[in-house]
């Protein structure tokens, strides 16, 4: 089979994309970006335009002039046409549909008297899925990208072992214990669920075995897991991936809307939809449509869904034991499969790469490894006093000594004894000298106690020691784009077809344990998470 | 889907789910690789 089709569309895709950053480098689509108001991104229609529309001019070229026999490289090469479609829809969606909904929901507002953008939740992330569902559903994806279709869960995969590098221990640990806490209760108490309905409603065994491991554990991959230790049957894979499909979906779009409406949190939010939302990728897709401006809460929520994820070998010998013993108590014949077995050969080995990269963050090759969301405190010498790389003038970031008189002057307003004597360090050394005393000065500010020219220099000093590291924010954009390029990629991959495989017992068990899933970790989450981590 | 591909799966161009997560694996690292010289 040759996987290349003879298509003039990859090329035109990659002069649409190159022609696109040209003119934003131009100037000359300056009213439209002022007009969706879209500035912020002008850095990276630049970089990513002329990278993704140079690669897809290779690809078109390679699609219109090569005649490529079967093999590895027609079969590699041409996926890129497809990365390049769904890229294409990515930045239709992020920089123009994007900015322009929520440009109409405000001027809607007076009329409606409610921002529908905002209530509905239209951001990139849910747009950019959507389209992906409306392309392969009403006009289907050009086949000369289907094969590139089928990397968006490499995308997604990419974006989590990436992500392991924006974690510091304190973050870890902290979501760490909450995360073992809530999926520990909520898996085993879903499995344990489906096991007993399925047994009372007389499903097959294997049915319920495959059911009680996907609508518990992480979706689909669970469901695949768990099918050869209780001897799945085809079908009822695809019963339970149909069942997941339509629930998880069906989460992915409610979720933030009942997020946002309950006013929760970004670490709320993360533990409720990594706790609550059956399959991985919808999972994500959730937390960055509640936060598509940002990766907070799709840090959290990744923590917790990898928590679900390890616990998949506990989840795949429970369910050998359970099934062994059922068909036995049936007395009908059980043949043997080794557990241990399918838990190494099924095990998903990307988790163990984001504890991989996690531990090589930690080293502080990225960041100093006490950063926490990539800002650190540094107030060495070499730090205060440098040379500015780009204009090459020497920054000298010690407080002057009119700063020093100003503040010294000032010293008698402060009354609180720890404020006095971090002022007082301070003005003795010219810097901040610890974290501590930094939280403390910034308590100082904000209480309003000293002048406005006084708090102006304390802010500065602050300013001298906390730092942005820019690998860590270089990590951020990628991985939104890994996100945004799997979450698009995905949605091209739900067919109706697939998800109208649910039916039956299946469906009616998934969703009432899917269900209760859901609002007992909504409950528990409102009840025992707040945003103090 | 499924019938289209002669290879990998009607969700992955990989042979297997393994071959997937190592690809994702190599591409996450070569990426660490270049921001950390790079950026």
């Amino acid at each position: 089979m040759v996987y290349t089709k003879r298509t003039v569309w990859p090329l035109i895709i990659g002069i649409i994309m190159v022609g696109y950053a040209y003119l934003v480098q131009s100037g000359q689509m300056a009213p439209v970006i002022k007009l969706l108001g879209t500035s912020r991104y002008a850095g990276e229609m630049l970089t990513l335009g002329y990278a993704f529309g140079g690669v897809a001019v290779a690809a078109g070229l390679w699609h219109l002039i090569a005649a490529p026999r079967a093999g590895h490289a027609d079969y590699y090469f041409s996926s890129i046409a497809g990365v390049m479609f769904i890229m294409l829809v990515a930045f239709v969606v992020k920089w123009g549909l994007d900015p322009l909904m929520a440009n109409w929901g405000r001027d809607a507002q007076p009329t409606l008297g409610f921002n529908f953008a905002s209530v509905m939740n239209l951001n990139y992330v849910v747009m950019g899925i959507l389209a992906g569902i409306i392309v392969v559903n009403v006009f289907k994806v050009p086949a000369w990208a289907e094969n590139g279709v089928r990397l968006s869960r490499l995308g997604l995969k990419t974006g989590v072992i990436l992500l392991g590098a924006l974690y510091s221990f304190a973050e870890l640990a902290q979501l760490g214990k909450l995360s073992v806490l809530l999926i520990g209760v909520f898996v085993l108490g879903s499995v344990w669920l489906v096991l007993i309905i399925g047994a009372q409603r007389n499903l097959p065994n294997s049915m319920t075995g495959v059911l009680s491991a996907g609508v518990g554990v992480c979706g689909v991959s669970a469901a695949v897991a768990a099918a050869p230790v209780v001897q799945a049957k085809s079908l009822e894979i695809a019963y339970t991936i149909g069942t997941i499909l339509l629930f998880g979906v069906l989460c992915m779009f409610l979720f933030p809307i009942v997020g946002k409406s309950l006013g929760m949190g970004y670490i709320q939010f993360g533990a409720w939809a990594g706790t609550g939302i059956l399959n991985s990728a919808q999972v994500a897709g959730a937390a960055l449509a509640f936060q598509p401006g940002g990766i907070e809460t799709l840090k959290v929520a990744e923590i917790f869904n990898i928590t679900r994820v390890l616990f998949l070998p506990i989840i795949v010998v429970w369910l050998a034991i359970w099934y062994v013993r059922r068909e036995q108590a049936a007395q009908r014949q059980v043949q043997k499969v080794d557990a241990m077995q399918v838990v190494i050969s099924k095990f998903p080995i990307f988790v163990l790469g984001f504890i991989l990269m996690f531990l090589l963050s930690s080293t502080g090759i990225f960041a100093p490894a006490r950063h926490y969301q990539g800002a650190y405190f540094d107030n060495s010498d070499k730090m205060l006093k440098r040379v500015d790389k780009r204009s090459g003038k020497e920054i000298n970031n010690y407080l002057k000594d009119s700063d020093l008189a100003t503040l010294t002057k000032e010293l008698e307003k402060v009354k609180r004894e720890d404020q006095r004597s971090a002022l007082q360090r301070l003005i003795d050394d010219k810097k901040v000298v610890s974290e501590a005393d930094d939280d403390t000065l910034r308590g100082v500010v904000n209480a309003k106690i000293l002048s406005k020219e006084g708090n102006a220099i304390l802010t500065r000093a602050h300013r001298a020691v906390r730092h942005t590291a820019q690998k860590i924010a270089m990590f951020r954009d990628l991985i939104a784009w890994f996100f945004t390029f799997g979450l698009v990629g995905l949605g091209m991959q739900i067919t109706m077809s697939s998800i109208r495989q649910a039916g039956g017992q299946p469906l009616v068990i998934g969703s009432i344990v899917g269900v209760l899933k859901a609002i007992g970790s909504l409950i528990v989450v409102m009840l025992l998470v707040t945003e103090t981590i | 889907m499924e019938d289209k591909f002669d290879r990998g799966s009607a969700l992955t161009i990989f042979p297997s789910d393994r071959h997937e997560d190592l690809m994702a694996l190599v591409l996450a690292f070569v990426i660490a690789a270049l921001v950390y010289f790079l950026v």
